[in-house]
């Protein structure tokens, strides 16, 4: 059943992002016309219309990114409130259908999403900026990088998958700890959305204040050297993701536990 | 097990409201019950409780001997007041969804109601009115082999026209092991339909009978009879 | 078309009453299969549990019978169906006289008054 509610999450959720990154990808191909024909360099050789229509692509461009993210987590809040709480709910909690997989379906499609924006970021900026220079520096950076893994192979590779999971598992932990704030912000009775926001708000206090009794001051303690860094972070990455850990399973317990128990769709 | 619902000493309690004060009923297999309150009696409360929207507050509610649940809720077949489609989907999608979830459903069913009603299934729910989005639901609900169909007001929002085709549907589609819970003020116009009636009202059972033991009894209507017990 | 049923009474009631009627007057002549519980009832846009108790009162009455595989019948015994019509011929009758004795008539007078609207209904009809 959880395939089943994927595919549908995927298919309510696709119409949102396919234009965007559609309309993100075209504009970056246009900016790159623009920036290989030199429109932006000032001389009075390029056309003036050619110079204004580069900006205005430009700053579409710009707009569309931070619109973006901005869809993202509007279409995360609205998806999770419209489908559970809202009317639809009405049918998609008689589905038989575990709540623990109307749960999953929306965190693993959000979290797809939010991978996906970013690569579609970062592979528009990558389309804009190639040239051979760019390609040169590019591929120096990716030397360096080979050089390092080859001298600390095996502490490279772990500090790297550690910062990977650590991603990953805060980026789950941040959608859960939304959908934990918008179950109890449900219960207010007027104010729904200034309610799970200030819920939203106390969460990150309630993190803060259990982060910093347990990091505070540990990081200023001593300069150290790349290296010793690395293996000081290499310990800290894992304490981190244990971290996050347990405030994913948290706030999946209490989103769990609030549409069991305490569902009340108006 | 011969009772497809069956609920005892039920309580639900909201802040500051008591909806369902300590309900015991049993509804057998095999009938179509009219749930029949005035507004505000705990009707909707209850039939919430059947289908797990809301979890008791006290007591316990069996749908086919079973919490309601993952297992209920593929024999359950239910129509709220509300309307829940998607708008973003087409009818054709909508049945697709049904399909996809709810092994009993009957697509060539859906269609073949859908085309009666003159509903075309490449229309979008976002265009439709209040009128033909209820329509569309209840096909859904009613193209699905269910054991148990709750139907929360089903013909209020509808034509006189359509409220027959409604009724007729319901009544065709009755299956010995089927049971049907159709909750509605227009009493006289499924009273024709009915098995048994509950009345309900300020969260109470006020009355459980068949049809036409209240018309032999009182010699009246259910619809009189209601009339008479809920007099403002 | 629904049948037109009557709010006050037994719905099962006025069912076994439409049903005779059809057999007396013909519809369903003696032997004739009757249509399925499921069909009448939605043909009489009502419960099917009400049909079906409609059915078994129409049985122990024995205007028709049921074989198990094949369905309903109406009873061969003209007999039985001609009793039944009588008894409605009776019911009707009586129901005539009490309201032309309310309205002040005499019998001598009722049976004039009858004589003349017969005559006058088969030179029209």
């Amino acid at each position: 059943m959880l395939g089943k509610l994927l595919k549908y999450e995927i298919k309510s959720t696709a119409r949102v992002f396919l234009p965007i990154y559609g309309l993100i990808i075209a504009l970056a191909l246009l900016n790159k016309f623009f920036i290989a024909n030199n429109t932006y360099v000032y001389s009075n050789s390029t056309n003036k219309a050619m110079q204004i229509a580069a900006t205005v692509s430009m700053m579409t461009y710009v707009a569309f990114i931070v619109a973006l993210f901005v869809v993202t987590l509007v279409v995360l809040i609205r998806r999770f409130y419209r489908n559970l709480l809202g009317d639809e709910g009405y049918l998609s909690f008689t589905l038989p259908v575990s709540i623990h997989s109307h749960i999953d379906s929306k965190l693993i499609v959000t979290f797809m999403w939010e991978a996906l924006s970013l690569i579609v970021a970062g592979f528009s900026i990558f389309i804009m900026t190639i040239n051979g220079n760019t390609m040169q520096s590019f591929s120096k950076f990716c030397m360096g990088i080979s050089e390092v893994y080859e001298k600390y192979g095996p502490l490279a590779h772990q500090l790297t998958a550690e910062a990977i999971i650590f991603v990953i598992l805060s980026m789950l932990a941040c959608i859960l700890q939304i959908y934990a704030s918008i179950v109890i912000g449900n219960l207010s009775g007027k104010h729904k959305m200034l309610a799970s926001f200030g819920v939203f708000i106390g969460f990150g206090i309630v993190q803060q204040i259990i982060l910093s009794n347990v990091y505070g001051g540990r990081f200023g303690k001593n300069i150290m050297d790349g290296e010793s860094f690395a293996y000081f972070m290499r310990t800290e990455l894992i304490s981190m993701i244990i971290f996050s850990l347990v405030f994913a399973a948290v706030f999946y317990f209490i989103t769990d536990w609030m549409l069991r128990k305490k569902l009340n769709i108006e | 097990m011969d009772n497809i619902m069956e609920c005892r000493n039920l309580v639900k309690y909201y802040p500051g409201c008591l909806a369902l004060n300590s309900v015991s009923l049993a509804v057998p297999k095999g009938q179509i019950v009219g749930l029949l309150g005035p507004n505000g009696s705990g009707k909707t409360t209850l039939i919430k409780l059947m289908n797990g929207l809301l979890t008791p507050t006290s007591g316990e509610i069996l749908i086919n001997g079973m919490k309601p649940g993952v297992e209920t809720k593929r024999i359950v077949s239910y129509l709220p007041e509300r309307t829940y489609l998607n708008d973003w989907m087409d009818v054709k999608t909508m049945t697709d969804f049904f399909g996809d979830f709810y092994k009993d459903f009957r697509k060539d069913k859906a269609y073949e109601m859908l085309q009666r009603l003159g509903i075309n299934p490449k229309d979008r729910l976002k265009t439709m009115s209040k009128g033909t989005k209820e329509k569309v639901q209840l096909i859904l609900v009613m193209s699905r082999e269910a054991e148990l169909y709750v139907l929360d007001e089903p013909i209020g929002g509808v034509d006189p026209a359509t409220r027959d085709y409604i009724l007729n549907t319901i009544i065709s589609n009755y299956s010995e092991n089927a049971t049907v819970i159709i909750s509605t003020h227009l009493i006289s116009d499924v009273e024709k339909i009915l098995d048994g009636v509950i009345f309900i009202n300020k969260g109470s059972i006020v009355l459980t009978s068949t049809v036409d033991d209240i018309r032999e009894n009182e010699g009246k209507s259910v619809d009189a009879l209601f009339r008479e017990v809920f007099k403002c | 078309m629904a049948w037109e049923l009557k709010s006050d009474r037994p719905i099962y009631a006025q069912l076994v009453e439409r049903i005779e009627l059809m057999v007396v007057s013909g519809l369903y002549p003696p032997g004739c299969k009757l249509p399925s519980v499921r069909d009448l009832a939605a043909e009489a846009a009502v419960n099917p549990n009400t049909m079906q108790r409609a059915m078994s009162q129409l049985e122990r009455s024995g205007l028709i019978f049921s074989q198990r595989t094949s369905g309903r019948f109406v009873t061969e015994d003209k007999e039985k169906i001609e009793e039944i019509k009588k008894s409605y011929a009776k019911e009707i009758s009586d129901e005539y006289l009490r309201r032309m004795y309310k309205l002040g008539f005499t019998s001598a007078q009722i049976t004039a008054f009858l004589d003349r609207t017969i005559e006058e209904s088969e030179q029209n009809g």
